[in-house]
């Protein structure tokens, strides 16, 4: 069964898989890392860009380049209200921002059934072609969420190592007082980095749903996959997710094609149980 | 002056009394179970609906007439979120709360048997839907449960003999299912009919709730499959199994001994359907399905799933049992169902219980059914069935 073709048909789809958890894990270790906020309403925003994509693309039909882009814009600008009303008011308080921000997720999955009803929606595919290279196969939509993610992956080390409010944003992750105490905003800051985490979590969730099925109730899955992601790769850090979800989307894709997929989902929790017991702060994070 | 209105009011109060207590009809609550959220919501609107639109036509035609009495049923319906959990709660509700007597759904087995375990010893008559044999084979003798759709021991036999006349080529069968009452009651079953028609079979079992089939479909393309059955999984997760296994490579065909769902996975799946064969319930092109149809969408617009015909037709037939029975009394009711043999509800043809053999009651309603094929993003009738009475 081990066959060359099989196994590296194994590693594209472990890619693949990597990428779509990269991209739904970095809004949410993001939020943690600057904020210290655990979003329990992050598969909610997910769904928001669901359907934001499911308008601008699937209904009015605009050019997907455009819609993905602008999809999970309007989701991070209307959520802007939420920051001032809701999350502000959790920023460097982990433990109750985790209690708030279930409350938050459930209004907003219900207000979506309200809005939208239960329905189980699919959003018409970009691309329904597969790259055939020798015996291994690439779906062409999933070949474009690897390259989402890689490019999220490179402007967003870009901004953090190379801008000013990359540098604020880490300064103020690192020491609230002392930042605000050389000169910085944190509070234009913090705005910021809820603008850029919803933005990536609308974006994630859009092409989530596009590629299995929308609903309200779509965000539990996303939700559980950047816990685990971000728990592997080190709660807030941005490398950490990355690796975290590649090393989820391979693991994956590895046991459930050679042993099956209950095997996959017992033996992803574990190492997250073995991680959290002997190195709580995770692959790449720091420790308290 | 004064004593003259006042007679004449009282006078107009009292006729005015007798007149509404003569066109008074009494409310008849008629409870439904269904998934409304999560991979099975199709086939809980397709309840929702199609038994809304059996009530909106009784309502219409001046309510249910049993007796000396005028009944207007009003529908109560709650979500199973297609778990045992969710359906046991639900029928609690319905039963405890509600006082409901006669219940449609669930579909699906992990709520319908949950349901039955608390609507039997309550005495509330169900026509439901999912395909665990134990839903009519049990303890209670399904004493007040019947089922309302073919389950896979209705039409499968049909359906594999189909397949072996006319794809001879296929010698091994994929088969990929929830690990919960499904894959674990349901699934056994279609595996040993498979292998007594003389086919290899390969199977997996996956958590109710994954959306990610690709290493699933790798591993069962590693098999050397020669033909995948989407089996008994929920619309959203049949469409995303089909999908993907296209995406990873699968060449060979594609079909469903279950469902059925043919609509949603041509809006999952979109042109990698095509090919697609599928057990399915309703032939929506037939004459008798325009009433129906345009019914349906002066309410609802969209996608019917075919699974609602069946249950406007069930609901159909328990109202008929009421009118038969003259009263909405249970066990009266329940005898009244089970002699309905010939009655025509409009859509399938004339009731047939069947079930004997296979459950040990004939609480069975036979239906016939199609197998269909999707060509060009639209289903074509390959062939229609019925299954055996026995």
């Amino acid at each position: 069964m081990f066959t060359p073709t099989l196994l590296a048909q194994v590693v594209v789809n472990g890619l693949s898989l990597g990428a779509i958890y990269v991209l739904v894990a970095l809004g949410f270790t993001l939020l943690f890392g600057i904020m210290r906020v655990v979003n329990f309403a992050h598969g909610a925003f997910a769904v928001l860009g669901g359907y934001a994509l499911y308008y601008l693309y699937g209904q009015y039909r605009l050019p997907y380049i455009l819609a993905v882009p602008l999809s999970a814009l309007l989701v991070a600008v209307i959520s802007l209200l939420l920051e001032r009303c809701v999350f502000r008011w959790f920023y460097q308080k982990m433990f109750q921002s985790m209690i708030g921000l279930l409350g938050l997720n459930m209004a907003l999955v219900f207000g979506s059934v309200i809005i939208w009803d239960t329905y189980e929606r699919a959003i018409p595919p970009a691309f329904n072609g597969m790259l055939q290279l020798g015996g291994v196969i690439l779906p062409l939509d999933r070949l474009m969420v690897v390259a989402i993610a890689a490019a999220i992956l490179a402007l967003f080390w870009l901004f953090m190592s190379r801008s000013r409010w990359g540098l604020a944003m880490r300064a103020a992750a690192q020491d609230v007082e002392i930042a605000e105490a050389q000169g910085i905003d944190t509070l234009s800051t913090y705005r910021l980095a809820f603008f850029i985490a919803i933005f990536m979590t609308a974006l994630a969730g859009g092409l989530y749903a596009q590629i299995y099925a929308l609903s309200p109730f779509m965000g539990d899955r996303p939700l559980v996959v950047a816990f685990i992601a971000v728990i592997l790769g080190g709660m807030g850090s941005i490398p950490g997710a990355a690796l975290g979800g590649l090393i989820l989307g391979f693991t994956e894709s590895f046991l459930s094609t050679f042993y099956g997929a209950t095997l996959s989902a017992f033996v992803s929790f574990g190492v997250v149980i073995l991680l959290l017991i002997f190195r709580p702060w995770g692959l790449l994070g720091t420790p308290e | 002056m004064t004593r003259a209105l006042l007679a004449l009011i009282a006078a107009a109060t009292v006729a005015l009394a007798c007149a509404g207590a003569a066109t008074a009809q009494e409310e008849l609550k008629i409870g439904a179970v269904g998934s409304l959220s999560g991979g099975g919501t199709a086939w809980g609107l397709a309840i929702q609906r199609g038994t809304q639109m059996a009530i909106d036509e009784v309502n219409a035609a001046g309510g249910l007439k049993l007796g000396d009495k005028t009944y207007k049923p009003r529908l109560v319906m709650y979500d199973d979120q297609y778990t045992s959990t969710g359906g046991k709660t639900a029928a609690e509700r319905l039963v405890n709360s509600d006082g409901v007597k006669f219940i449609l759904g669930p579909a699906g087995s992990p709520p319908a048997l949950a349901v039955i375990g608390v609507t039997n010893p309550a005495k509330v008559i169900v026509l439901s839907d999912g395909y665990a044999p134990a839903i009519l084979k049990n303890e209670a003798k399904a004493a007040y449960n019947f089922r309302a759709l073919n389950s896979n021991v209705e039409f499968t036999p049909a359906m594999i003999a189909w397949l072996k006349q006319n794809m001879p080529e296929v010698k091994k069968i994929g088969l990929v299912c929830t690990n919960d009452a499904v894959g674990q009651a349901a699934l056994p079953l279609l595996i040993d009919a498979y292998k007594k028609a003389g086919y290899e079979v390969w199977s997996e079992l996956y958590d109710r709730g994954t959306k990610e089939f690709t290493p699933l479909m790798t591993r069962m393309i590693a098999q050397g499959v020669d033909l995948f059955d989407l089996n008994f999984n929920a619309p959203t997760e049949a469409g995303l199994l089909l999908k993907q296994a296209r995406q990873a490579g699968y060449k060979g065909r594609i079909w469903q001994v279950g469902g059925p769902s043919v609509d949603e996975i041509m809006a999952v799946a979109g042109p990698l359907a095509d090919g697609f064969l599928s057990y399915d319930v309703f032939d929506f092109d037939s004459p008798a399905a325009a009433k129906f149809v345009a019914t349906y969408h002066k309410q609802w617009p969209g996608i019917i799933n075919a699974q609602a015909p069946a249950w406007y037709n069930a609901a159909k037939v328990l109202f008929e049992a009421m009118r038969r029975a003259g009263t909405t009394d249970v066990d009266k009711v329940r005898d009244a169902l089970e002699k309905l043999d010939g009655y025509d509800a409009g859509l399938f043809g004339p009731v047939r219980w069947g079930g004997m053999a296979d459950y040990g009651v004939n609480h069975q309603l036979l239906l016939k059914f199609l197998i269909v094929e999707v060509k060009d993003g639209k289903r074509v009738t390959r062939a229609e069935l019925q299954p055996e009475q026995r």
